[in-house]
Order: structure tokens, then C-alpha cells, then sequence
């Protein structure tokens, strides 16, 4: 397969100018699909989500149409939730459809909150995204000025509210029980789950949340029809996926993909590899917190199956490409940095664990450590896997586990040449903890 | 509501068969195959599960992850392995993490030796530490309020302390700053934790992050043993251990009960116990010279000098049994009344309230709700009640019911509560409206007139008559909890009616007689064993068991005139200080100074020191020995924890000592012996020991014994209408806030000193505006030519036309505004000072 022959279904003459505007995206056929499928029973829209296979494009990759099954029927409130807090390093591809064609997400969700039967709709958006936001705004007033969204929509007797909500700005907020709770007005932290979101979700009610990319997917899936889209793909990765590719590539940007293109393909072809002179050194196939791939896993079909079975997983669909310049050390410094600092600190092992492997990694990095040490990194990652109350400590501990794993030579390496070097121990200062102080009144 | 009916199932847990009760969770269902899970966050009393610590990881079969035993119900036949090296493996793992930035100061820490990470790191924990980075460091141990200390070091960030805040009891100020490994628990703005029930963050923490500032460093473990009783400083009767360390009462814990207090205590039972070690306690007899003095004198004398002062006064006597006045001693005074001295004069109210007939009616064991009731109800209706002040306990228990279980509350009253925000109603008539309102609801329910009974309560009669609307659609679990105030004055009896009605008209009373229907009355008298007090004869009105007496007594207002004129010349009072604790201050004044008193007290307030002739010194609330009852009909023992100081006896052995010299030929022994004449002496109580009793009390409602309450009252009809409010024509209506920290026993402790009320009189915007009050100003109130000072508060939840004025200040505040005030109806000219 040839990039050439990928399909573009959601960068489908993205760049129009004017496409952020109603009357270019209606006069591309925008907002058809919706018309007609405020007509159709609800169960006929889960069942054709269900045919077309996608998958959820947040990172979990969890079927949408099953997702959509498990909300309760019934005269109660339910919501419908998108997902825009769209943060993780290397993943920028919910900007570009947010930025250039917002009211295919607003038709993708009135879809789907008829489909649901949710009243009330929310995107929660990044705080940094503060144009998207704007220009989401601006496309929600379009919607409702035409109709589309409020009280019985285009005589359907279908009501729904829209409110784009900004983020305050933490990471954690993509995490879906988290941006529940900071919608709720209360600090971002996960929920314990179950129940699930579809149970009991924002304010108790069910709740449908969704990516971006996902929501956007929908009025693709309608106009095409499900058995359609679902042939594009591979098997349990039915559709076209956007991809965000950045490091050291030639052509970063996003990409739309038929899911199942070879790797080498996406990186080398589309993005224009690396530098010439230069090899790929290492790869994130799924974001900032996927285990590290190599040079020889490029020529892996970029799938969410194949992608699990490397070890590795396809998460948002951000390739993240570092060439033989990079040093695996550095790169983990920074992952530890990142996942400390938006850390919620509510279980135990991600609090601390991101916490300790970073000091742990700062004395690597100041060649302070033995390759006692670099055991004890690798095993405190394993002791934060799986134990954690949601995923965020295990985004550390899977890439920075597979760097040390896979780079511990390297490790080692840095570890002689920084003990060699003139500035060993210059400007590290061993106090340095994280010291936080706001006195109330000091107990005499 | 119906309560949660949990069928047994049988689950495996490490190789053996355990049957527990359907979705109990794991961590809890584990105890009953003698498997511990080790947790931190974890506590039911909190609520939902938060699975944020993840020390309970463990192994259930047929799911790969491991899952947090505390948020895991079990189901039947499913299989759970927690000692698999997985599960071993993650409980190492926790351990260590929590350990990272724990400062391991056990041997300075006061939690060591009773410390959960200690006991679970010996006992789960790898015993090896591999941190080599420095830990982070706050400065500490920081005042989190005036009662605790914080060590944000020590701190595991287990959540149960800002959960307690939020969700229990709902004062929302603890609150996590920052994030991730920055993240520690405080306030916002850093102001100081002070609430009702902060002191209980410090039993829920399971580290020695928040520690008891008037504990701290005073004992170890291993120096203190406990001494379990009932905190006797309110209606609400929380169980407490006292921690005791050479006789001497350091820490009061809680001793959970879940029909009592459900674990938690209030700031005034857990810190008050400084007061009897405080210098201003009496340890030894007093008598009053011929100068006038108070003067020390040996037990002989002063009991000697009380007796003549009896004999002398002979059924010119009257007594007023306190508020901690256990059972026996009740029944003992009455006793000594009736019996040796002949005269029918004894209250336990601190305002006149409802006839026999009609308490009995109020009181029938068909018709009383329990505590549990009121967070299992369909519909709690609160009546001139603001649990804060009348039994703190049971507003957490109010805040329970609605946040987890959608209990639905709403509150009548002449003040606003603290409850509000999450009532269903809140309807708010005039100072003294409370006949007019509660004929108002009776009419409402029973489809009368409302209108009248509403003008005369000052209160709009649609809101009554919806809240009447929502009372009849309400399942059919109603409770209505109202205070000793609804039905006190001179309109108590028609009062008391109206309630029969309104409790008639909503099918309160269970068919099997033990209130087990979920629904009911609960009343809270004004004083901690107000019931106990009632049932063994305390009233004017009532012998023991509240049996009809041939000559009644006088009421309280008949006993301050009767002693300040010549028909009465002594009074007794058992733990009360007529001038501080009724109203009514000027009245008492006179009458204590026209004639003789004999106190039995703890500190010398101003009715003691000032008038009394003999002062017995009263035993500490650890000290005592005896029954109280419940206000739902649990009888509860007290048992000393701490031995008497060497100058105090027991009431009771006052009481008999005062007997024996009267001529009483019975002799009494010990406590056990003056409670098994109580028993005998009241039917329904017939053949309880205290045995029985035990640690959690017995309901006496549900007892077979039970059929013999009296009955009570049929004749409901109302016989008056309704006292009409006066209209405030420029002058505002008085309520009266009492504030939950006006005992002496708050001001004898140091710790809780910085809570005394302050003379605060809250009024509505509108009314300041027009009178030219503004917040913080000097204000002054007068009746009648009684004049008090205050500090104005705006309170828009105030009605216009009403002053609220704090009670139980130094100095008197309100207590001081006499007249028809008293009474609880009246004006008040209220003005800039």
C-alpha cells in the first residue's frame, strides 16, 4: 500500500480557507449526514458504528459503537462528552480538525447525542488550545444560529446544548473520569472505575465520551455507511486514522492513514524520514507514553493489533521519530520531568514512582548512579505498571522502562563518560527535593 | 427507606470458604475469614470507596489486573488470593512508595506504637529501604487550627482527612493544594481548620500527619490504657474511650456506635476533658460561712449542714436535676423529694414543657424514631431545631443520610440552620410562633384552615401548606426531630397537640411498637439525659416510669416565685445553675437570694458562687458511674475511667447520704444498687441489668416491658387558638442561638477556650439598614428596661422583623433579657450603641 492510495475522509480538503465556517462546510455537504440521521431509529446508528469497527482515536482504542451500546435508554439526563484536551507530547492532530473544520465535530456530536438520547453536550478543551477554542465558539454560534443545535432541532423534537469548556491546563484532564471532575467544577482527579462513565459519568448521569477525532469520524461513518468504512483498514483496525508525526522527521505534520500501512511507510514516505546522514534511531509509535520502538520494528503494519504485540501500542497515533543524534537518557529525563510535574498525585504508586524515578534519573544524568541503579529504575517501573488507579503512571513507566531496557548499554555509557567528565557533580545539589512550604502558623 | 438486605454468599479467599454478607467489599468481607488486607484510604465511614492508596491490591481470579479489595463487592463463588507474589509484589511496592517521603520519626512521632504504616510496613512491607534521594521537606509541624497539628512530612496523602471535610461533614475546607508528589492537605488561603467536628481527621488519619495538639507528646502507647463510656456533655450521647495515663484523662476517642454516633464525635466531646483537670474545677465540699463566705469544710459538715437546711425547709423544698445527671441520681432526688421531704417541686427542663399525658403521648414507644432512622427516612422534617447546637452528632448523620442515600430533609424554625442548603423547605415563622406554626401543620395536613394559624405564627400559609404537599407525598418513613424549645412556654401543651396531630395525620406511629417502621418522633431535650430524667420521675407532673403523682408541683417559673416569695425556702440543684443555665436571669436572681441553695457543681458559676449555702463538688463527665438515657430510649452506661479526684463522691452518694440523714432507712452501696432500685421502680425498665446494657446500650422502646409505658393523651383537639405573634411594629422579635460551646466545660479547657461565644446578634440587612446597624457595630437590646450589649451580624437568612441573639455568653447575652422574652415571645428594641 501506497500513501498515495489512503483515502481522505477527515483532511478531505482540509485547508479550504473558509472551511471553519458553516457555509463552506455546508456548501461541501456538511451537515447532510446529520439531517438525515436526526430521521433514523437510534438503533440502526449504534448498529452501523458497531459494522464500521472504529475504533476509539483518544488512545485506549476502544470500539465506538460498543461504547454507545452501554449507555442506558431511558428518561433520564445523560451527556455526551468530547474530549479535547488533547496533550499528549507528539499529539496535535484534535487541533488541526478543531482549528480547520469544527463543524464536523459539532455534526459528529449531535449524531451521537441522538444517538445516546444526551440532552447536553461538552467539549473540553485544552486550556492552551485558546484559538481552537475561538474558532469552536464561533462554529457553535453558527450551529445554533442555523438551527442545528437548542431546542427541537430542525423539527426533530431532538433538544441538545453545546458549551465549549476550556481546560485549566493539566494533563490529566485527558483522562476521561478526570475531565469529568474538572468539568464537575472539582479538581482533576481520575475516579475509581467502575462504574464506568457510561453508568455514572458527569454528574452521576451516563455519559458517551468521545475524542475529537472520533466524534468527527461519525458523520463520515453515516455518509459512507458503516460496512463501507469498515473495509478500509484491516481487521480490528477498521478506517483511516490520523497521525501526528514529529522529531526527527523532514515533513512533520499530520497525516490521514488507511490503518494497517506499513510504518516505514508513514515515517519514511509520507514524513520524509529523517535528515539524510541520518538513521531512525527509535520511535514512539503512539504518543509520549508508549514503550519505544526501534529501527527494525519499522517495517511493522501500523495497526493497533500489530502495535500491542511489539510491546508498543498505537495510542492517540502520534509518531514521535528520534534519530542516532538522540540520547535515550535525555529522552527518559524529559519523560520522567513531564509525567512528575502532571502527576495528580491521588494513587500512590504514580505519585511517588514518577517522582523517585525522576530524582532517580537526575542523578543518572549527573552520572551519580551505578548500574544499581538502572536496576532500580527498571524495577521501580514495574512496580508503578498495573497498580496505579488510571494510566498515567504507567505512560512513565512503559517508555521510560523500554529506554532503559533497550538502551541500557547507552545508560551505562553515560554513566563512565559523565563520571570522566570536568563538570562531574558541578551544579547538582543533592538537597534538591521537592520543597513546598505554606505556613499556617509554626506550633510553638 | 428500606434498609440494605444483604443475603449471604460463600467466596474463596487464600484456600478457605468464607460466607459474607452480598457485596460487601472486599476488604471488609475479608475480616470474617481471618484474612487482613492492609489499607490506607479505605474507610466506610467516608463513603464510596476512592481506591487511591492501592495498598489492597489483591488477586481475584478470572481478572488479570490485580483489583483494590476495597472497591471490589464480593459475589458469590468468587475466588480472591492475596498472599499470591504478585499480590505480595504490589503490597511491597506500595509500601515502598508511600515510604519515599515519609520521614520515619516513629520514635518522636505521637502515632507510634498506634500507627497503621508502621503496623502494616512490619507486616506487609520488604523491611529494606532503596531511596537514596533526599525527601522532601515542609515545614513543621505546622497549627492546622488551634486543636491540630500537621506534619505534611509524615503526610501519606490518603485523602481521609479532606474526604471527612467534603463529605462528611461537609464543611468543605480541607482541601488538597498542588499536585502530583508537590501535593499536601490544607486550606484554602491557609485560614485554620476550625469546625464543629475537625477532631476527627485526627483518629481518621492513619499516620501521624495530624495529631491532637493538646495530646501531643503527653503519653505513648504503651503508658495509657482506654476506659470506654458515654460523653455525657449533650442529648446526643456519643460513645467515647477515654484515653487514661495516671488517672488522669489525656485523649477522648471515639468508641463507635453505629445507632449512637456512627464513629464520629464533635470538637466539644472530644477536647472538653481538659476540664477536669482545670484549676477552676471544685474538689471538695463548700459551705457558706456566717461572713457569707465559701468556705472548705469536710464531707460530714457540709452534708450535715445540707440536711438541716432540708429538714428546715421540709416540703418548702424544691430540685432541679442538670443536665448530667445520670438516671439513679434522678430517681434518687425525686426520692429524696417525695419521700423524706414531701414535696411534689421538681423540674429537669429548662423551661416549662407538656403535661404527663401529653409526654407520654409524645414519647409512646409505637411512635419514636431512632437515630438510624433519620438518615434511613424518606423525609426528615427538623422542628425548631438546629442540631449543631442541640446534638451535634446528629447532623452528620442528617448529611449522611442526604448525600449518600437522597434522604430528604426540610427545616422549620424561627432561626436559621446549618442545614438549609439541603433542605427540600425551609420555612422560617416568628420567635414564638411555634403553636401558630404547628396548628398551622396540623391543619394543613388534616385539610383545616391554615390561615389563621399561620398569621398567628407570622409565616406564610402556602409555604406550610407545602411543605404539608411534600410531608404526605414522601414514602412513608417520615421523622420529625424537634427540640425540647418547640414545645416549651406557655403554649407547651397546645404545642405538644398539634405535633400529636401532625404525627397522627403522617401515620408516624409503628404497628410494632418499636418505632422499627422507620418512622417516628425524635425529640431532643435540652439537656443531656433530658429523657433519662423524665422517665425516672423529675417532673413536677410525674413519678418514676411517668406515672400520675397526686399533687403536682410547680413548674419552674412557680419554683423561682415560690422561692422568692415565702412559699418555698430551699432549693436543690443537682448540676444546674439556675441562673446560668434556664431563663429567666433576673427572676432567678431574686429567687436564689431569698432563700437557700444547695449546689452540686463542678466550677463556681455565678448561681453557685453568689448564692449557694452548701456546694457539693460534682464528679467530671469521665468520672461518672451510672445510666443515661438515650432521647431515642437507649439506655447507655456511663463507666468512670479515670478514678474521683480524693475530695469528690458520686451524686447518688450524695443523694443517699442526704436521704439516710433525712431518715431514709434504706441503704445504698454502690451505683449498680441505686440503678436495680431504679429498675424496680419503673416498669418498662423492669428486669434490665446492667449486663444487658453493656457496651451499646439497649433500647428500652423495643423491649417487651415496653407495653407498660402509660398512655398517653387521645384527646388531641386543640383547646385554644393559637397565641398570635405580636407584630414587631418597629422593634424586632427575639430568638435565642444557643451555641453548642457554652458549657462551663468549654471554658474550663484550654484547648477549646478560643470557641466561648461571643455576644453576637444577628439580624436581617434590611432591619440593620433601617435601625443604622452595621456589621461589626456595638448594638444594644433591651426588654422591658433589661438592657444587653452585642456585636451586630447582617444575616440575610435572618427573617426582617427578628434578632437572634447569642445565649450562653460570659456575661449573659441573652439569657439576661428577662420579661416576656423569657418565654419566647417578645420584642426587643434593638439599637446602635
Amino acid at each position: 500500500m501506497t500513501a498515495s492510495a489512503t483515502p481522505h475522509l477527515l483532511l478531505d480538503g482540509i485547508d479550504e480557507p473558509g472551511l471553519n465556517t458553516l457555509p463552506v462546510y455546508a456548501r461541501r455537504g456538511g451537515y447532510e449526514v446529520m439531517k438525515d440521521a436526526l430521521r433514523r431509529p437510534q438503533d440502526g446508528i449504534v448498529e452501523e458504528l458497531k459494522q464500521s469497527g472504529l475504533r476509539g482515536r483518544g488512545g485506549a482504542g476502544f470500539p465506538l459503537g460498543m461504547k454507545a451500546s452501554f449507555i442506558p435508554a431511558g428518561d433520564i439526563d445523560k451527556y455526551l462528552v468530547c474530549n479535547a484536551d488533547e496533550s499528549e507530547p507528539g499529539t496535535f492532530k484534535d487541533r488541526e480538525i478543531m482549528q480547520k473544520c469544527p463543524h464536523r465535530l459539532i455534526e459528529g456530536m449531535i449524531i451521537a447525542a441522538y444517538t445516546v438520547g444526551a440532552n447536553k453536550a461538552f467539549i473540553f478543551i485544552r486550556g492552551e488550545y485558546m484559538h481552537q477554542a475561538d474558532v469552536l465558539e464561533a462554529a457553535v454560534e453558527e450551529a445554533k444560529a442555523a438551527g442545528y443545535l437548542g431546542n427541537d432541532i430542525l423539527g426533530s423534537g431532538f433538544n441538545l446544548d453545546l458549551w465549549v469548556h476550556r481546560g485549566a491546563g493539566a494533563y490529566i484532564c485527558g483522562e476521561e473520569t478526570g475531565l469529568l471532575d474538572s468539568l464537575e467544577g472539582k479538581r482533576g482527579n481520575p475516579r475509581l472505575k467502575p462504574p464506568f462513565p457510561a453508568n455514572q459519568g458527569l454528574y452521576q448521569g451516563p455519559t458517551l465520551i468521545n475524542n475529537v477525532e472520533t466524534l468527527s469520524t461519525i458523520p463520515v461513518i453515516l455518509g459512507m455507511g458503516g460496512e463501507e468504512y469498515a473495509k478500509l483498514g484491516v481487521e480490528r483496525s477498521s478506517g483511516t486514522k490520523l497521525i501526528s508525526v514529529s522529531g526527527h522527521v523532514q515533513r512533520p505534520g499530520n497525516y490521514e492513514i488507511e490503518l494497517g500501512m506499513k510504518a516505514r511507510d508513514i515515517i519514511e514516505g509520507l514524513a520524509g524520514g529523517t535528515t539524510p546522514g541520518h538513521r531512525v534511531k527509535f520511535w514512539f509509535p503512539g504518543g509520549s507514553s508508549s514503550p519505544v520502538l526501534l529501527e527494525d520494528d519499522l517495517d511493522l503494519t501500523y495497526d493497533f493489533d500489530t502495535m500491542a504485540k511489539a510491546g508498543s501500542m498505537l495510542g492517540s497515533g502520534a509518531i514521535i521519530v528520534c534519530d542516532d543524534t538522540t540520547s535515550p537518557v535525555d529522552v527518559a529525563l524529559k519523560l520522567a520531568t513531564f509525567y512528575r510535574h502532571e502527576s495528580c498525585g491521588k494513587c500512590t504508586p504514580c505519585r511517588e514512582g514518577t517522582n523517585w524515578t525522576l530524582r532517580m534519573l537526575e542523578r543518572v544524568e549527573a552520572g551519580l548512579a551505578t548500574p544499581m541503579d538502572l536496576d532500580r529504575i527498571e524495577s521501580v517501573q514495574n512496580q508503578i505498571m498495573g497498580n496505579c488507579l488510571c494510566v498515567l503512571g504507567d505512560a512513565m513507566a512503559m517508555p521510560v522502562s523500554s529506554l532503559v531496557k533497550k538502551f541500557r548499554g547507552e545508560f551505562e555509557e553515560h554513566l563512565e563518560k559523565k563520571r570522566a567528565s570536568e563538570d562531574f557533580m558541578l551544579g547538582f545539589d543533592p538537597a534538591a527535593g521537592g520543597h513546598v512550604d505554606t505556613p499556617i502558623r509554626v506550633v510553638a | 427507606m428500606p434498609r440494605p438486605q444483604r443475603s449471604p454468599i460463600t467466596f474463596t479467599i487464600d484456600g478457605r470458604d468464607v460466607v459474607a454478607p452480598e457485596g460487601t467489599m472486599l476488604a471488609d468481607a475479608a475480616k470474617v475469614g481471618d484474612v487482613e488486607i492492609p489499607v490506607f484510604c479505605y474507610e466506610p465511614k467516608l463513603g464510596a470507596p476512592v481506591g487511591a492508596c492501592r495498598m489492597c491490591l489483591v488477586e481475584v481470579e478470572g481478572i488479570p489486573k490485580l483489583q483494590t479489595a476495597c472497591s471490589t463487592p464480593v459475589k458469590d463463588g468468587m475466588v480472591v488470593n492475596t498472599t499470591a507474589p504478585k499480590v505480595k509484589a504490589a503490597q511491597e511496592s506500595v509500601l515502598e512508595f508511600l515510604l519515599v517521603n515519609h520521614p520515619l520519626d516513629c520514635p518522636v512521632c505521637d502515632k507510634g506504637g498506634e500507627c497503621p504504616l508502621q503496623d502494616i510496613s512490619y507486616g506487609w512491607g520488604r523491611g529494606l529501604s532503596r531511596v537514596a534521594e533526599p525527601k522532601r521537606h515542609f515545614t513543621k509541624p505546622l497549627e492546622l487550627s488551634p486543636l491540630i497539628a500537621i506534619d505534611r512530612e509524615r503526610c501519606i496523602l490518603c485523602y481521609r482527612c479532606v474526604r471527612f471535610s467534603q463529605e462528611v461533614a461537609e464543611d468543605h475546607q480541607l482541601v488538597f493544594l498542588e499536585r502530583g508528589a508537590d501535593t499536601y492537605v490544607g486550606t484554602f488561603d491557609s485560614h485554620p481548620y476550625v469546625a464543629p467536628f475537625s477532631g476527627n481527621i485526627i483518629e481518621l488519619c492513619p499516620v501521624g500527619a495530624l495529631t491532637s495538639r493538646p495530646y501531643r507528646f503527653r503519653a505513648r502507647p504503651w503508658d495509657i490504657e482506654g476506659g470506654g463510656t458515654v460523653c455525657t456533655l449533650c442529648p446526643g450521647q456519643c460513645n467515647v474511650t477515654h484515653t487514661v495515663r495516671d488517672e488522669r484523662v489525656l485523649r477522648t476517642l471515639s468508641r463507635e456506635n453505629d445507632a449512637v454516633d456512627d464513629g464520629w464525635l464533635c470538637d466539644k466531646g472530644r477536647f472538653s476533658y481538659q476540664a477536669a483537670t482545670a484549676p477552676e474545677r471544685l474538689q471538695q465540699p463548700l459551705v457558706r460561712d456566717a461572713d457569707g463566705n465559701l468556705q472548705p469544710a469536710s464531707w460530714d459538715d457540709a452534708l450535715d449542714r445540707a440536711a438541716s437546711i432540708l429538714r428546715a425547709s421540709g416540703e418548702r423544698t424544691a430540685a432541679i436535676a442538670g443536665g448530667r445527671t445520670l438516671n439513679e441520681e434522678g430517681y434518687l432526688l425525686q426520692r429524696l423529694l417525695r419521700d423524706q421531704l414531701s414535696s411534689p417541686h421538681l423540674e429537669s427542663r429548662i423551661a416549662p414543657g407538656p403535661s404527663r399525658e401529653l409526654l407520654a403521648a409524645l414519647h409512646a414507644p409505637a411512635l419514636q424514631a431512632t437515630v438510624p432512622d433519620l438518615e434511613f427516612a424518606h423525609h426528615v422534617l427538623l422542628l425548631d431545631i438546629e442540631p449543631q447546637e442541640a446534638a451535634p452528632i446528629l447532623e452528620l448523620r442528617l448529611r449522611k443520610g442526604a448525600r449518600r442515600l437522597g434522604t430528604k430533609l426540610s427545616v422549620a424554625g424561627p432561626r436559621p440552620s446549618a442545614l438549609d442548603p439541603r433542605a427540600q423547605h425551609v420555612l422560617r415563622y416568628a420567635p414564638g410562633g411555634n403553636e401558630g406554626f404547628l396548628k398551622a401543620l396540623a391543619a394543613a395536613l388534616e385539610g383545616g384552615d391554615v390561615s389563621g394559624p399561620a398569621a398567628a405564627a407570622g409565616i406564610d400559609a402556602a409555604a406550610v401548606s407545602g411543605l404539608a404537599d411534600t410531608l404526605k407525598a414522601a414514602g412513608e418513613d417520615r421523622v420529625i426531630l424537634y427540640s425540647d424549645a418547640l414545645l416549651s412556654g406557655p403554649g407547651a401543651d397546645e404545642s405538644a397537640r398539634a405535633l400529636l396531630r401532625i404525627a397522627a395525620a403522617l401515620s408516624l406511629s409503628g404497628e410494632d411498637g418499636a418505632g422499627s417502621g422507620g418512622a417516628g418522633l425524635l425529640g431532643i431535650p435540652a439537656t443531656t439525659n433530658g429523657r433519662g430524667l423524665r422517665e425516672a420521675g423529675v417532673l413536677p407532673d410525674a413519678g418514676p416510669g411517668l406515672r400520675a403523682v397526686a399533687h403536682p408541683g410547680r413548674d419552674l417559673p412557680g419554683i423561682a416565685e415560690g422561692l422568692a416569695g415565702s412559699e418555698l425556702d430551699a432549693l436543690i440543684a443537682l448540676g444546674v445553675d439556675p441562673i446560668a443555665d434556664l431563663q429567666g436571669r433576673a427572676a432567678w436572681r431574686q429567687a436564689l437570694g431569698a432563700s437557700h441553695l444547695i449546689a452540686v457543681s463542678s466550677f463556681l458559676t455565678e448561681g453557685v458562687a453568689g448564692y449557694a449555702a452548701v456546694v457539693f463538688p460534682q464528679e467530671a463527665p469521665a468520672e461518672q458511674e451510672g445510666t443515661l438515657t438515650h432521647p431515642d430510649g437507649r439506655v447507655q452506661r456511663a463507666r468512670p475511667a479515670v478514678r474521683r479526684p480524693d475530695g469528690i463522691r458520686s451524686g447518688w452518694w450524695v443523694l443517699a447520704q442526704l436521704a439516710a440523714r433525712l431518715g431514709d432507712r434504706t441503704t445504698l452501696h454502690t451505683a449498680g444498687m441505686a440503678f436495680a432500685e431504679l429498675t424496680a421502680e419503673v416498669p418498662f425498665l423492669a428486669g434490665l441489668t446492667l449486663d444487658e446494657i453493656g457496651g451499646k446500650g439497649v433500647r428500652w422502646p423495643t423491649l417487651a416491658e415496653a407495653a407498660t409505658w402509660p398512655k398517653g393523651t387521645t384527646d388531641l383537639e386543640p383547646q385554644t387558638d393559637a397565641t398570635v405573634v405580636p407584630p414587631a411594629n418597629g422593634a424586632l422579635r427575639l430568638a435565642r442561638q444557643s451555641s453548642p460551646w457554652r458549657i462551663p466545660e468549654v471554658a474550663a479547657s484550654k484547648a477549646l477556650r478560643f470557641l466561648v461565644p461571643s455576644a453576637d446578634a444577628r439580624l436581617a440587612p434590611a432591619d440593620a439598614e433601617r435601625l443604622g446597624i452595621t456589621e461589626g457595630s456595638p448594638v444594644a437590646l433591651s426588654v422591658d428596661g433589661t438592657e444587653i450589649s452585642a456585636t451586630a451580624r447582617l444575616d440575610s437568612r435572618i427573617p426582617a422583623g427578628t434578632v437572634v441573639a447569642q445565649a450562653g455568653v460570659p456575661g449573659g447575652g441573652a439569657d439576661e433579657l428577662g420579661g416576656a422574652a423569657a418565654g419566647g415571645i417578645g420584642l426587643v428594641e434593638v439599637r446602635s450603641a
